[in-house]
């Protein structure tokens, strides 16, 4: 019955010059983003045609998506064709259900054409890159440090930043535990730097580092002298015989000269096992982006289920547009709640007693604290900073979203069912 | 089992505006019972509750007091809504479909298996004339060819009781006496037929009872027969007499102490006529 009504919605918003509009737009937009001038990076245009899909034309299809799944019902309770399956043997919570799981087959069909091509674009671009740069095309395998240390004196710190000056006045050191039994793909690993860099001769550009990677079981280590550019991570080649004999890898580093600078935390260094496997990431990607539609499609059909097509629409916008600013909602909260928190960011003013704050943190502090709890969190959904950065997304990552929207939109279908079974027809 | 294929008692429905203040009293304790295979016609004016009293009993309305059953189940139970058809008064159709689809998507909401919702469709659609137009899209369609394939889906389930808001409304002569034959054939098969209505002929035709409704309340209710026939009068047809013959009849009657209203030809209705007419030329 589900899948009747699902088939329904589906060949109904197919037949609409919406989907068709999204579509050749869609298209156009990818046709175009591999033209648009970049930076001389070779890799720059594959980046650009992955912003341009995964923001723009999501984006455009989001909200296509949420005008067809929010204008749905309230049509049919217009032109009463709701009558007509509302005298069938259905359910209400059937109906609401297979209108989800329409407009949810619509996404996909959607995802799977635009992404296709987005595809096919990617690999023809990088076709003609030179192999240094197909790193993009890789997925790495993140590993965190277990543990920082500085040996010897850091020179000072600086909001949170360790800074060390060079001439082993103070080394860096992370460490990295069973690289080796976590790697499924034990070939190849790098190191990445991500090291903020100051020198007392004044501006510069790079500053001059030497790192040493070693096994802390076997002792075999390996030298090199590399060149940090100024906000720009450093990768390092780490030796695969290195990892492949157990126990932890130690990376260290410090720079040459005396009156360089190097700032470091616990997390300025990552190792990546590189696999080959864009392909399969991209899909991870997909579905990810697949999950935060259905999500959105839930939410404008439970709106539906109540309220006329266009306030419909425009709370389906509203929620998707809240959802991506939770964090400074929440933050806005706690600003008005505890004016001493973040008080270093505050203007002197906002310092004082204010009564206006004051008013106003009374009135909207819980609203706003329960309104970013209750709205869907859609930075969750956010799987293009792995494919810009060639990172594998995790399972973790993968299970979360998955879990994270069978419990929203298992809780919103819920909702929409409570309230289409209370709804009148007139 | 009920025997009643429709039961309401004390069924009352009154609108609320937004704030939930009492706004139109739109239908006042119905009590109201129909028999099984019976067809049972609701009269009334616009806005009188005729309408109400259907989505009443197919649970799109909720009343504000009293109970309805609709085949010994209460109204909007899924178990009865299988047995159920529905001709609402306006032909609410998915326009983007053509006749094929649409019995396809309605049959397949009662999970008619693939094999016998074709051989259905095809059959429905020559019952309402419609097999040759079968791959048109709807809004391509008359508002008479629309309430014809309205009344297909409404009785693709082979409902035991059909509901039927203004079935003849939109329809010409033809397509007027073909819905009536249509719905005494259903009375044939035993099925009971529910019809709203506002034009009177309509129902006197075809009801075997009604109920007249007037501004939520039914102001008289039995059978078509019982409610018009008038007690004191009695009416002769006779062919074949001459005129001194029926002068002496009416001196007769006269001289019995009988009142002669009046001596007239009959006339036979319009549409009789009309149908004569089409269907002789055709």
């Amino acid at each position: 019955m589900i899948l009747t009504i699902a088939s329904h919605t589906f060949r109904e918003a197919i037949r609409k010059k919406t989907l068709h509009v999204l579509i050749g737009l869609g298209v156009l937009i990818l046709i175009v983003s591999p033209l648009i001038p970049t930076t001389d990076e070779p890799d720059a245009r594959i980046k650009i045609t992955l912003v341009a899909f995964f923001q723009v034309v999501m984006l455009l299809c989001i909200i296509g998506v949420i005008f067809l799944s929010a204008t749905s019902l309230p049509h049919e309770i217009e032109d009463r064709t709701i009558y007509g399956i509302l005298s069938k043997p259905v359910s209400r919570l059937k109906i609401v259900a297979g209108k989800i799981a329409g407009f949810a087959l619509l996404s996909a069909l959607l995802l799977m054409i635009l992404s296709l091509l987005n595809m096919a674009t990617i690999q023809r671009i990088a076709s003609k890159l030179p192999e240094e740069y197909k790193g993009i095309l890789k997925a790495r395998k993140e590993f965190k440090a277990s543990q920082f240390s500085i040996k010897g004196d850091p020179h000072h710190t600086r909001e949170g930043i360790l800074w060390i000056a060079g001439g082993r006045t103070g080394i860096a050191s992370w460490s990295f535990s069973d690289l080796c039994k976590k790697s499924e793909n034990k070939s190849s690993f790098e190191i990445e730097l991500n090291l903020k860099i100051e020198s007392g001769k004044g501006f510069i550009d790079t500053v001059p580092l030497v790192i040493g990677t070693e096994n802390a079981l076997s002792g075999r280590c390996k030298t090199e002298v590399l060149s940090a550019k100024v906000d720009k991570p450093l990768p390092v080649k780490l030796d695969a015989e290195i990892v492949q004999e157990g126990g932890a890898i130690n990376v260290t580093i410090f720079p040459i000269h005396l009156a360089d600078y190097v700032g470091v935390r616990h997390d300025s260094a990552t190792v990546f096992s590189i696999q080959k496997g864009f392909v399969s990431n991209y899909a991870k990607a997909i579905v990810i982006t697949f999950l935060k539609f259905l999500l959105i499609v839930t939410i404008a059909v439970m709106g539906s289920t109540y309220l006329s097509a266009p306030v419909s629409i425009v709370s389906a916008l509203v929620v998707f547009l809240c959802g991506h600013i939770l964090e400074f909602i929440r933050d806005f909260s706690l600003l008005m709640q505890h004016q001493n928190v973040h008080s270093h960011d505050l203007p002197a003013v906002l310092k004082k007693p204010n009564i206006f704050l004051v008013y106003m943190d009374y009135l909207m502090k819980k609203p706003l604290e329960w309104l970013s709890f209750i709205l869907p969190d859609f930075k969750r959904f956010d799987s293009l900073k792995f494919l810009l950065k060639g990172i594998n997304i995790p399972p973790e990552t993968l299970g979360f979203s998955l879990g994270y929207t069978a419990i929203y939109a298992g809780s919103c279908l819920c909702i929409s069912a409570i309230i289409f079974k209370k709804r009148e027809f007139f | 089992m009920d025997s009643f294929a429709v039961r309401t008692e004390g069924l009352t429905k009154v609108y609320k505006d937004f704030w939930r203040r009492k706004s139109t009293s739109a239908l006042t304790n119905l009590n109201l019972t129909i028999e099984r295979g019976e067809i049972f016609g609701l009269l009334g004016p616009n806005g009188s509750g005729k309408t109400t009293t259907v989505k009443l009993l197919l649970g799109l309305l909720f009343p504000t007091s009293g109970k309805s059953w609709l085949l010994g189940y209460p109204s909007g139970d899924l178990k009865t809504k299988s047995k159920i058809g529905f001709l609402p008064e306006e032909s609410y159709l998915y326009k983007f479909l053509n006749a094929e689809e649409i019995l396809d998507f309605y049959a397949k909401l009662f999970d008619i298996p693939k094999k016998e919702r074709k051989r259905l469709i095809d059959v429905l659609l020559h019952d309402v004339g419609l097999y040759p137009h079968r791959k048109r899209p709807l809004h391509q369609y008359s508002k008479g060819m629309l309430r014809r394939i309205g009344l297909a889906q409404a009785i693709i389930n082979d409902p035991e009781l059909v509901i039927l808001d203004e079935p003849t409304s939109g329809l010409d002569p033809i397509g007027s006496r073909e819905m009536k034959d249509l719905i005494l054939k259903f009375k044939r098969q035993g099925k009971t037929v529910v019809l709203c209505s506002h034009l009177l002929a309509d129902v006197q035709d075809i009801c075997d009872r009604i109920a007249i409704f007037n501004r939520g309340v039914v102001q008289i209710m039995g059978s078509v027969k019982e409610l018009l026939s008038l007690k004191n009068v009695i009416e002769f047809m006779v062919k074949n007499l001459s005129g001194n013959d029926i002068q002496a009849v009416a001196a007769f009657i006269k001289d019995r102490n009988g009142d002669v209203i009046s001596i007239n030809h009959p006339s036979t209705t319009l549409e009789e006529l009309f149908v004569n007419i089409i269907q002789h030329r055709s």
